[in-house]
């Protein structure tokens, strides 16, 4: 019964577990100082969860001393990235993003913002959004400044190599992205929300809560049945790395549902109408791969929903 | 003709093949040279590919007691091998001209829902093929060319994402 196969295969995959990438790197919280990972404790984390196909991978991983190689690490998680940014690419994300901001910074503009308008990506990787938007758009000569920030040093240093090797117009910063130095006027990420757990979410959201801040776009996996298997599948085939294979399936077993986004933005965020755009393909109870929970500061959603037009049918009810 | 067409069915694969190995190696915006690139190498190794087979062939043919049965013998078995093959690419083809929708739903379900289970099937479908082309054959001598190209076809995109994934590994290397 090969259909049963990647049921099976999934079962060790729980939401209450962390994903490799979030535990294979540590950086002080105040500092964002690197600080070594000790192998054993991320292989009794796994351990804990019975699962093996998380260990098998950090057991692979090089180390010294029972820590595991910073060098090895890096260069993992570049090569997990450059191959999850495929996964961006043939689900067109860079088109999708542009979609929904351009109609948000459209908003802001007829709401009689002016000036730049400063546009975050959160928790951006290797920044590919932010490249995207950079290259395929005309967003920046529009006097909107496209940023990422990442607590990662190594990704944010690629991704600015990357950037500066296509000469895009963009930048990317080491550092919080809630912080008075990164603060956004509007503020996105992409498969980023599900790793804030409980009340770690509510207080993510309510850091939004900044003077300059109009909106948030933060798209994530769209939880349903047949997502993890899907996921699963697609990664079988298209994923080379032990660790894109596990993290990425693991994501979409943790992803929230929209009503628990929703719940959560409404109570971090009182003065910020939120709701999740783009859960259904034309309107039919057909999932998509990523929903997008939304936040508009109040006065901005009646002009927003005019420029959505006849994309409306694809917004949630926004309280 | 029978064996034109196959080769350029080969060609075709080893243009997608050089594609696929390719991706999710170069984290740039703008690909189209870099898959370019991929898709040259793939039209490549499917001509080097195309060549020992050939090779093969003629060894065969030079070496058989049976030349004047089996030029027929291949003939049949290479037709068998196209009702496994034609619909295959058609449908590959097909899944690709799909992305030439401006809707990103079809696009990226155009990926999930064909590309995707068309390239899991790709392996067998490439073996199926080549048995069913030989099946019928009763000459060894048409059975070993069939396997050489059955083993070439496979190796192609071994060979390819091996050359790949040593250049990502040496890039990745000079960045950390």
């Amino acid at each position: 019964m090969p259909v049963l196969l990647p049921f099976r295969r999934l079962a060790h995959l729980t939401e209450d577990q962390p994903e490799i990438t979030d535990l294979i790197v540590s950086h002080d919280p105040g500092t964002l100082e690197r600080l070594p990972v000790r192998k054993e404790s991320v292989l009794d984390t796994f351990g804990s969860f019975q699962n093996r196909q998380a260990m098998a991978a950090v057991r692979a991983i090089p180390d010294h001393n029972g820590f595991l190689d910073r060098v090895a690490v890096d260069r993992l998680l570049l090569t997990v990235h450059w191959e999850m940014q495929r996964l961006a690419e043939e689900f067109f994300h860079g088109h999708r993003v542009s979609e929904l901001l351009g109609t948000v910074i459209s908003a802001l503009r007829a709401q009689g913002f002016q000036g730049p308008v400063r546009v975050v990506d959160v928790g951006c990787g290797i920044g590919y959004v932010i490249r995207w938007l950079a290259a395929r758009t005309t967003l920046p000569s529009q006097e909107i400044e496209l940023a990422g920030v990442d607590l990662n040093s190594t990704l944010i240093r690629e991704a600015a190599r990357l950037a500066a090797a296509e000469n895009l117009p963009c930048r990317f910063l080491h550092g919080d992205a809630f912080s008075s130095a990164h603060a956004a006027h509007i503020y996105l990420s992409t498969g980023f929300v599900h790793h804030f757990r409980a009340g770690a979410l509510d207080q993510l959201l309510g850091r939004h809560d900044l003077p300059d801040t109009a909106a948030f776009l933060h798209y994530d996996f769209r939880p349903w049945r047949l997502a993890p298997h899907g996921s699963w599948f697609f990664h079988a085939l298209r994923m080379r790395t032990a660790i894109a294979r596990h993290d990425d399936v693991l994501s979409t077993v943790r992803a929230y549902s929209g009503d628990s986004l929703i719940r959560a933005s409404r109570t971090a965020l009182p003065s910020f109408s939120s709701g999740i755009y783009g859960a259904n393909i034309w309107g039919t109870p057909l999932p998509r791969v990523f929903h997008t929970l939304l936040g508009l500061r109040r006065n901005l959603l009646p002009v927003f929903r005019n420029f959505l037009g006849v994309r409306a049918g694809g917004l949630g009810e926004m309280l | 003709m029978t064996l034109l067409i196959l080769y350029l069915l080969a060609s075709l694969d080893g243009l997608l093949c050089g594609c696929r190995t390719a991706m999710g190696r170069c984290p740039l915006i703008r690909l189209r040279p870099y898959y370019v690139a991929a898709l040259l190498r793939g039209f490549l190794a499917a001509q080097v590919a195309s060549l020992i087979a050939i090779i093969a062939l003629v060894l065969v043919f030079l070496l058989t007691a049976h030349r004047g049965e089996l030029r027929g013998d291949l003939e049949i078995a290479a037709r068998r091998m196209l009702w496994i093959f034609l619909p295959y690419a058609a449908t590959v083809l097909s899944s690709l001209a799909l992305r030439l929708l401006s809707s990103t739903d079809i696009r990226s379900a155009s990926s999930v829902f064909l590309l995707g289970p068309l390239t899991a099937i790709r392996p067998v479908l490439m073996t199926a093929g080549v048995l069913f082309g030989i099946y019928s054959a009763r000459l060894w001598e048409t059975r070993l060319p069939g396997l050489i190209v059955l083993a070439l076809m496979l190796a192609v995109e071994l060979v390819l994402n091996r050359l790949c994934s040593r250049r990502q590994s040496l890039q990745i290397q000079t960045l950390v």
